[in-house]
């Protein structure tokens, strides 16, 4: 059995039986036959396990220790879930051997009250087989979860092994592909534990080393998108890969053209977008052919292809669309490349910026319905913006709420007085006192981002 | 994977599991001594997987820890080998893995794999890598990295800048002409999650042809010897794919430059003879993208393709391909004249054909000696091949031929040539007593020529006479000739011989008006 679907199907089943009780009687057959798919399906998993538990952390549903991951196929079900957990203030939900239909429908109805009746039921000794754990005030970190700590050295050392490999392909040295394959499989690791916590490392812009930052973030930036779109690990490692390695055609630029300080002249711009056809021969060189590297290849290649058949090195017929791993990196090497600064552009545009000219140029730059999707994953205030708030405060947005784009779960780190604090984390979207004014540069307020989401 | 039951792991025999990597062990062995294809390496594959596929349905999981030379179950010891070579513990421990869970529903086809992949002996071999690339189902591990000792890393501050920040908002949104009022709405219509669905599905299949397209373009702006390593390689893999559509475009490219000799490689017998049932089992585009693909190789490999193709079973793809090889034969027979001589008559008979099909005149004379072959299969492949040099005054000869098939051929070729000249000589044995002891196939054929090649009136006059003829005995044996001759009448389809037919069907004589009746029925 595999847990992941397992648990993914229970979710659905469990939402369509809440929703059975929302519209139907209980008698009614359409709510007994979901509560009989829900209580079967449930027995064949407590037959290996001795309870099912779903639990909230960081915003994220684990089922039984297992992260469920927002994926376009059992989207609705699973924020549904989510969605619940805050509102009923709920931590856990243990489902036990021995639940019956009867007993499974009268706590799905649950599920169309409010927190004081849920507590009421939940300690009147309703239930015998169905437990549940409330918040409270502070998280707690569940004893199986790692520390933030590992996603951290993740990405520092896939950053390093990334600087590595481009460095020593610029100064001719043998480069350690071993370690660098090493670097897309942890990453897709990180990635599928706590994609958010691995994309605020993207917040992290350095300057000096922004050609090995940049293909680093990339490549978390198309494997988030990759997630969210429902990829498996094979096709993970492909774009992963495509992503990390879609710039490495750098290396054969040289470096005084590529860190030139201000604006390029036309032969200039026209030896740089030599990158994205060199890209093809440092791949080969680096990682040989396989299935990975004919899909990297490709995409390296077509990174600078616009949706519309425009762009760079190649104009293609409009009828021919750039391929689809291509498109996914086309968007998140602009969102990159828009977000940190670089020597010809050392004031970068601010995330939410970013996100609106993506959206703006979705149908000619980038494909529209992958637009829709980054929109989804990176919402209209993208992890690390700095909001000024109504309140008069100054946050940081610390991850996105599926479902709900405009209304990020946010740190304070500036009071009223602009003085900095280590302020609330509030969940925008279900504190309605506190809205958004604008988002701004951290700059201005002297902030750095990534101090909070690292 | 530690939520299953745990009283059932407590409670387990740990002589089973020992038992089980014990198993997995001499598995691993008899892997790298015979390869997964061998029998005895299945003798110790089979058991492995039945005690383990029972292990897990009763335990749901057996759960690994590696130790440097050990590998633990539930704490207990299950497997210790101290040499390093030898210890599939310390293979593991090396590249990082400490834990290894095999869970139910573990396919044949994964446990085979695991097997593969620990059983790699290469020097750089990443057993980690390996598993991970893997993508299994029912098998989960852990790996910790190499370096663990902390990490260098500093979170740079951003640059400031003396700048309004607010106006530089302000700037970007006119410039970009962005309205940051304008409401998003990111969910997907049905459509557009199927469009999406399908892409994602799409990703599953190697894409080639977009690789080879990219490299191609490369090529166009610098000759770079990787891509043209890369491409070869390709080609490789698109030959023993049978992609011969992307294995065209590449040997199209890179045959401009000729100093490659792209093909060389695979210009050998082997390799062309193991061709051989593909034109039998390919779908018609592929065929077609095989057939144009052979037109690349150089004269040399015709003997091979000779015999290659004559191992072929579809007629129509036999024909076909020898058109192929008599296009790159061009005006250069001469190998394929040696195997006029070929003691393997199917080999004969496809030398023949492909001859044939180069329609030179000056290797006729060179098929004399097989004009008497015992096998009338190779002298009717010399009729069909004088057919296509257009030599019917040779293949008048074969109008003798001991066998019926190769007379009906003979005359199937003359009609087709239209050679008048064997007019009388039709008549002559149509005339003769002889003609009704032949078969009716061969009859027919003899109408047919007469038809073919005989001037009209004359023609008509004759089938008119024989449709008619009045028969004091054998009335019965005639009627199989008045039928043909009606249907030589229809063929001719003049007024004349309509007339004759409109007359026949209303003759009192019931077979001529039979015969006439159901020509003019079926007209």
């Amino acid at each position: 059995m595999n847990l992941y679907r397992s648990g993914k199907d229970l979710i659905n089943q469990f939402y369509a039986l809440v929703k059975s009780t929302q519209i139907y009687d209980f008698k009614n057959d359409v709510v007994l036959a979901a509560a009989d798919k829900f209580v079967t399906h449930l027995d064949k998993i407590l037959i290996n396990a001795p309870q099912v538990e779903f639990l909230r952390y960081r915003d994220y549903i684990f089922f039984n220790k297992l992260r469920m991951r927002f994926e376009i196929e059992g989207y609705a079900s699973l924020q549904f879930l989510s969605e619940s957990f805050k509102i009923l203030k709920l931590k856990s939900i243990s489902f036990l051997p021995g639940i019956t239909p009867d007993e499974a429908i009268r706590f799905a109805a649950l599920f169309r009250e409010d927190h004081d009746l849920m507590l009421k039921s939940m300690t009147a000794g309703d239930f015998r087989s169905v437990a549940v754990q409330f918040a409270g005030p502070d998280e707690e970190i569940p004893d199986f979860l790692q520390d933030g700590e590992q996603t951290k050295r993740t990405y520092f050392k896939a950053l390093m092994v990334t600087k590595n490999l481009i460095q020593n392909l610029w100064t001719g040295q043998p480069v350690n592909v071993k370690s660098f394959r090493r670097v897309v499989y942890t990453l897709i690791d990180s990635i599928s534990q706590d994609e958010y916590g691995v994309m605020a490392l993207t917040t992290i812009k350095n300057f000096d080393e922004y050609t090995f930052n940049h293909s680093l973030n990339v490549g978390i930036l198309t494997l988030a998108m990759g997630q969210r779109l429902g990829f498996d690990k094979k096709n993970l490692v492909k774009l992963g890969t495509a992503g990390l390695l879609h710039d490495i055609g750098k290396v054969e630029i040289n470096k005084d053209l590529l860190y030139k300080p201000g604006k390029l002249t036309a032969p200039e711009w026209d030896r740089l977008k030599l990158h994205s056809l060199y890209s093809v021969r440092q791949i080969l060189k680096t990682r040989g052919l396989d299935e990975i590297s004919i899909s990297a290849l490709v995409s390296a290649y077509q990174h600078h292809w616009n949706y519309n058949g425009t762009g760079y090195p190649a104009q293609v017929p409009s009828e021919i669309l750039p391929s689809f791993l291509s498109r996914i990196i086309r968007i998140c090497d602009a969102y990159d490349a828009m977000t940190t600064p670089r020597p010809y552009h050392p004031i970068p545009y601010i995330p939410t910026l970013a996100v609106r000219v993506v959206w703006e140029r979705q149908g000619s730059f980038f494909d529209p319905i992958l637009v829709k999707i980054f929109l989804q994953l990176f919402g209209l205030y993208p992890v690390g913006s700095c909001l000024e708030l109504s309140s008069g405060e100054v946050a940081v947005v610390l991850k996105e709420n599926p479902g709900h784009i405009d209304r990020p779960i946010i740190k304070i780190v500036r009071n009223r007085d602009q003085e900095p604090v280590d302020g609330a984390r509030i969940d925008l979207s279900v504190n309605a006192d506190v809205n958004i004014d604008r988002a701004v540069y951290p700059q201005k307020y002297r902030i750095n981002p990534a101090v909070y989401l690292t | 994977m530690d939520f299953i039951i745990i009283q059932n792991m407590l409670n387990r025999s740990e002589d089973k599991v020992s038992d089980l990597i014990q198993s997995l062990v001499k598995t691993v062995k008899a892997y790298q001594m015979y390869g997964l294809n061998h029998p005895s390496f299945r003798n110790f594959y089979k058991p492995l997987y039945e005690k383990l596929n029972e292990f897990l349905s009763v335990y749901g999981i057996l759960d690994l820890q590696i130790e440097k030379f050990t590998i633990l179950n539930a704490g207990q010891i299950v497997y210790q080998e101290n040499e390093k070579d030898l210890s599939i513990a310390f293979k593991l421990f090396r590249d990082g893995i400490r834990d290894v869970s095999f869970t139910e529903g573990l396919s044949a086809d994964e446990l085979l794999l695991f097997v593969e992949t620990i059983g790699q002996t290469a020097k750089d071999q990443d057993l980690a890598l390996g598993l991970w690339e893997s993508n299994f189902l029912h098998l989960n591990f852990y790996v910790v990295e190499e370096e663990e000792e902390p990490l260098n890393y500093l979170i740079p501050e951003p640059q400031y800048f003396d700048i309004d920040y607010d106006a530089q908002v302000k700037d970007i949104l006119n410039q970009e002409r962005i309205d940051i009022r304008q409401a998003i709405d990111p969910d997907l219509s049905d459509k557009e999650l199927a469009i999406i669905n399908a892409e994602i599905a799409g990703e599953n299949a190697v894409q080639v042809a977009p690789a080879i397209t990219t490299m191609i373009s490369f090529l166009d702006f610098e000759k770079s010897p990787e891509i043209i390593d890369s491409l070869e390689e390709l080609l490789e893999q698109c030959i023993n794919r049978h992609d011969f559509f992307n294995a065209r475009r590449i040997v199209q490219r890179l045959n401009t430059f000729p100093e490659l000799k792209i093909l060389e490689k695979f210009e050998k017998e082997a390799v062309i003879l193991g061709f051989a049932e593909l034109p039998d089992t390919l779908d018609d585009t592929a065929f077609n993208d095989f057939t144009a693909f052979l037109g690349f190789f150089s004269r040399k490999t015709i003997s091979y393709l000779v015999r290659m193709s004559a191992r072929v079973g579809r007629k129509d793809r036999l024909d076909y391909l020898r058109q192929r090889i008599a296009y790159l034969a061009q005006d250069d027979p001469e190998s394929l004249l040696s195997f006029l001589s070929a003691g393997d008559t199917m080999v004969l008979i496809n030398a023949i054909a492909i001859l044939g099909q180069m329609r030179m005149k000056t290797i006729v004379s060179r098929f004399e000696p097989i004009y008497l072959h015992a096998d009338p299969r190779v002298r009717i492949a010399v009729i069909e091949a004088l057919f296509h040099i257009k030599e019917p005054a040779i293949i008048f000869r074969f109008l003798e031929d001991p066998d019926q098939e190769v007379r009906i051929n003979t005359l199937q070729a003359l009609t087709a040539l239209r050679y008048q000249r064997i007019f009388n000589s039709i008549v002559r044995r149509l005339r003769d007593k002889e003609f009704l002891k032949l078969d009716i196939a061969e009859q027919r054929e003899y109408i047919n020529c007469l038809v073919g090649v005989g001037d009209l009136k004359k023609t008509g006059r004759l089938l008119e006479k024989i449709l008619f003829k009045w028969m004091l005995f054998g009335g019965k044996k005639y009627r199989v000739m008045r039928k043909l001759a009606a249907q030589g009448l229809a063929q001719l389809a003049d007024e004349a011989a309509l007339k004759t037919l409109t007359a026949g069907s209303q003759r009192k004589n019931k077979d001529i008006r039979q015969a006439c009746e159901m020509v003019l029925r079926n007209r």
